[in-house]
C-alpha cells in the first residue's frame, strides 16, 4: 500500500469528484450557514465509508490509477524498449517477465493502465458530456427539437458501435489515445442521453421548475439549478458507468490492433501477446497482468456504483 | 379599478380540437378586493388565473385583454411578461407545497428569484426576514431545506415570497387545498393580512371551498365550464344566489347543526360537459332545473344590481319580475 499512499493525494483530482460531485450541486455556494453543509457532507461519508461495495470499488480503482500515474518511476526500462532477456518469467530485475522481443511487460502494464485511464476518463466525459447535454435540451424542450434529437439518439443507440468504430478506426488512422478517445466518446452517449431525457421529462413538470421559468430565468440556468441539482446522484453513476464502458470498448479496439500502436495499452499488449502466441508458448507473465488489469478497473467502478446506489438511495442501505 | 379582463378567452390546443378552458371572461376586480373564484374542478377556475400571469406556456390566448392598474397586460408573450410577474402579478401556484427545489435552501432560491427580478437581494433581505417573523417563520428557516419544513410552513414560505415585492395582483391558486383544517384557517388568514397591510392591492383567491371564500373574500366570481356564472359580494352569494348552479352548489354543502338523518345532501346530479365541445347556449343546461328553451341561447353574464351579475335567463326574469 505505499504505492496507493502518495497516489491519495492525487486522488482528487480523479476519485474523490465521486463524493464533492454528489454533495458539490446540492450545497448552494454563497449560503452563509456552515454546519448543515458540513452535517450533510459527513452523513454522505458517513454512509459512503460503511458500504463496502463503494470502498472496495474506490480503493481498487484508485490504486490503479496510483500505479498509472507513478508506476513508470518505479521501472528503469521504458515500454518499448527493446535489448532485455526475452520470454523471462517474472524476477526481481523485471517484475512482470519480459516479452518474447525482450521488452519488460511491468513498463508496459504501467503504461498501458495511464493509456487505459485516459480512454476511459476523456471517452467516457465526452460521452457524459453529449448524453447530458442531448438529453437535457430533449426533455426540457419538448417539441420538433425533442423529435430530432430523439431520433439522432436512437439511430445512434441501434447501429452496432463497435462494428463502426472498426471501419473508422480503420480508415482514420488513429494515432493517440486521447483520438481514441474521442471516437469512443462520440459513439457510447445514446442510452445516457435516453435516461437524462426520462428523468428531465418528470423534473419539468414539478412546481418550482415553473416558478424559475416564470421568473424570467434562463433555460440553462433553469436546467443547472433546477433540474440537475435533483438527479447529481443518478449523473454521477452515469459517468461512472461510462468511464467503464469507454474502457470496454477502447479495450476491444487495442486487441483487434485498430488502436495506436506507437505508444502502448492494455489492449495491445493483449494483442501483442496474442500473436505472439504467448498462451501457447506458457508465456502467462504477458497476457495476464492486462487482462486482470481491465477486469479490475472496470470491476471496481461497476461495484463502485452499486455502492453508490445504495448510498444514495435510502431504501437499498444496509442498515 | 385595479384589474379589468375584458372577453378573456383561453383555450388549450389538442389533437382533438380546442379545449375552450376559459371563454369570454369579463369582470373587475377593485383596489383592495379579495376576490374569490369556484366551482367544480375542470371549470376553469385555474386556467383563468394562471392565464393572467402566463403560468403554463401551453395555453393559447385566443382574445380579450386584461389591464392592470390601467396597463395592459401582454399575456400572450411569455417573455413579455417577464416585466410583470413577481412585480405586477404574482401567483401562489396549486401544489405549493412542491413548488420549493428540494436540493436548494430556501434562502438561496430566494436570492436567485431577486437576482432574476434585478433587485440586489440585499435591499429586500430586511423586508423578507420581517415578514417571515409576521407570518410566524423563525428567520433561520432561510438556511433550510425545504424537506425540513411542514406543509404549512413551506405554504407560508410560498407566499411571502409570492408577495415579496408587493404586487398589484396576487393569485392564490388553491392555497388551502392541501393542508389540514387549523392550518387552513390560518393561511386564509394570512391572504386577509397581506391585504390589510398593503403587501398585495387585490387579489383572486381560487379554491372549490366555498366556506372558506365565505371567511376571507369580499365577492366570489362562480365559474362553470369556462364560463363565469354569477359574480356578487361574498354575502350575496351566499344569503341569496341567482344562478341556479350557484344555488345547487351551496345546497351541496353541509351546515353545521343541520342533522342529515333523513334528508340526504343530494350534490348535483351529472357532471360538467367536456371543454372540447361544450353544448351551445347556457353550458349549464344540461343539469340546471330551471332549464327552458330559451336556454339554447346563450345567456349574457348581465348585471342584475350593482356588483351582482349573473349568466342566466331566469336570474334576469326574477329581476323583471
Amino acid at each position: 500500500m505505499a504505492v496507493s499512499k502518495p497516489g491519495a493525494g492525487v486522488v482528487t483530482t480523479a476519485g474523490a469528484p465521486a463524493p464533492a460531485e454528489a454533495t458539490g450541486p446540492i450545497s448552494p455556494q454563497g449560503a452563509p450557514a456552515a454546519a448543515p453543509i458540513t452535517a450533510r457532507r459527513s452523513e454522505f461519508l458517513y454512509f459512503a465509508f460503511r458500504n463496502w461495495k463503494f470502498v472496495v470499488g474506490l480503493a481498487v480503482v484508485l490504486f490503479l490509477f496510483a500505479l498509472a500515474i507513478f508506476g513508470p518511476m518505479l521501472t528503469p526500462h521504458e515500454p518499448l524498449e527493446f535489448g532485455g532477456p526475452t520470454d523471462q518469467a517474472p524476477s526481481s530485475d523485471y517484475w512482470f517477465g519480459t516479452t518474447s522481443f525482450g521488452q519488460d511487460v511491468f513498463s508496459q502494464f504501467v503504461h498501458g493502465l495511464r493509456a487505459t485511464f485516459l480512454v476511459g476518463l476523456v471517452g467516457g466525459g465526452i460521452a457524459w458530456l453529449i448524453g447530458a447535454t442531448v438529453g437535457f435540451t430533449a426533455g426540457y424542450r419538448s417539441g420538433w427539437l425533442d423529435d430530432v434529437l430523439n431520433m439522432i439518439t436512437n439511430v445512434v443507440l441501434v447501429i452496432p458501435t463497435l462494428a463502426i468504430l472498426i471501419i473508422v478506426a480503420a480508415y482514420v488512422n488513429v494515432h493517440s489515445y486521447a483520438t481514441e478517445a474521442i471516437l469512443v466518446g462520440l459513439t457510447s452517449w445514446p442510452w445516457a442521453a435516453r435516461a437524462v431525457r426520462a428523468q428531465t421529462f418528470s423534473l419539468k413538470t414539478r412546481e418550482f421548475v415553473d416558478i424559475a421559468r416564470i421568473s424570467g430565468r434562463k433555460t440553462r440556468q433553469i436546467i443547472a439549478s433546477e433540474i440537475a441539482p435533483n438527479m447529481s446522484s443518478y449523473l454521477l453513476m452515469m459517468f461512472i458507468l461510462l468511464f467503464g464502458g469507454a474502457i470496454l470498448i477502447g479495450a476491444s479496439l487495442d486487441f483487434l490492433g485498430l488502436g495506436p500502436s506507437e505508444s502502448m495499452s492494455l489492449g495491445l499488449m493483449m494483442n501483442n501477446a496474442f500473436l505472439s502466441s504467448a498462451l501457447l508458448l506458457g508465456s502467462w507473465w504477458w497476457f495476464i497482468p492486462p487482462g486482470v488489469g481491465i477486469i479490475c478497473i472496470v470491476g471496481g467502478l461497476y461495484v463502485m456504483n452499486v455502492g453508490l446506489d445504495e448510498i444514495f438511495n435510502p431504501k437499498l442501505r444496509e442498515v | 379599478m385595479s384589474l379589468r379582463v375584458d372577453d378573456l378567452t383561453v383555450y388549450y390546443q389538442s389533437l382533438r380540437g380546442d379545449v375552450k378552458a376559459v371563454d369570454g371572461a369579463t369582470f373587475q376586480i377593485a383596489d383592495g378586493e379579495i376576490m374569490g373564484l369556484a366551482g367544480e374542478s375542470g371549470c376553469g377556475k385555474s386556467t383563468l388565473g394562471k392565464s393572467l400571469i402566463r403560468f403554463d406556456a401551453r395555453m393559447r390566448h385566443v382574445s380579450g385583454s386584461v389591464e392592470l392598474d390601467g396597463k395592459k397586460l401582454p399575456i400572450w408573450d411569455d417573455s413579455k411578461m417577464n416585466a410583470f410577474r413577481f412585480k405586477e402579478v404574482s401567483i401562489i401556484p396549486q401544489y405549493a407545497l412542491s413548488a420549493l427545489n428540494p436540493t436548494r435552501r430556501i434562502g438561496t432560491m430566494a436570492m436567485e428569484l431577486l437576482r432574476s427580478r434585478n433587485i440586489e437581494p440585499d435591499t429586500v433581505l430586511p423586508e423578507f426576514k420581517r415578514r417571515l417573523k409576521l407570518v410566524g417563520l423563525d428567520q433561520d428557516v432561510l438556511d433550510r431545506f425545504p424537506i425540513e419544513l411542514s406543509g404549512g410552513m413551506k405554504q407560508r414560505v410560498v407566499m411571502v415570497l409570492s408577495s415579496l415585492l408587493d404586487p398589484s395582483l396576487l393569485i392564490a391558486d388553491e392555497v388551502t387545498s392541501a393542508l389540514d383544517v387549523s392550518t387552513q384557517r390560518a393561511v386564509s388568514e394570512l391572504l386577509v393580512e397581506f391585504r390589510d397591510r398593503g403587501f398585495v392591492k387585490s387579489m383572486i383567491v381560487i379554491t372549490h371551498d366555498l366556506s372558506v371564500l365565505y371567511q376571507i373574500a369580499d365577492t366570489i366570481l362562480i365559474m362553470y365550464a369556462g364560463k363565469l356564472a354569477e359574480k356578487a359580494p361574498a354575502e350575496t352569494v351566499v344569503n341569496s344566489p341567482r344562478h341556479p348552479y350557484t344555488k345547487l352548489l351551496l345546497s351541496s354543502l353541509p351546515e353545521v347543526g343541520v342533522r342529515y338523518a333523513d334528508k340526504r345532501l343530494s350534490g348535483i346530479p351529472g357532471r360538467p360537459p367536456p371543454l372540447i365541445d361544450p353544448p351551445t347556449g347556457c353550458r349549464f343546461k344540461t343539469r340546471c332545473p330551471l332549464a327552458f328553451a330559451r336556454c339554447d341561447e346563450e345567456p349574457p353574464f348581465a348585471s342584475l344590481e350593482p356588483g351582482h351579475t349573473a349568466a342566466c335567463w331566469k336570474a334576469e326574469k326574477a329581476e323583471a319580475a
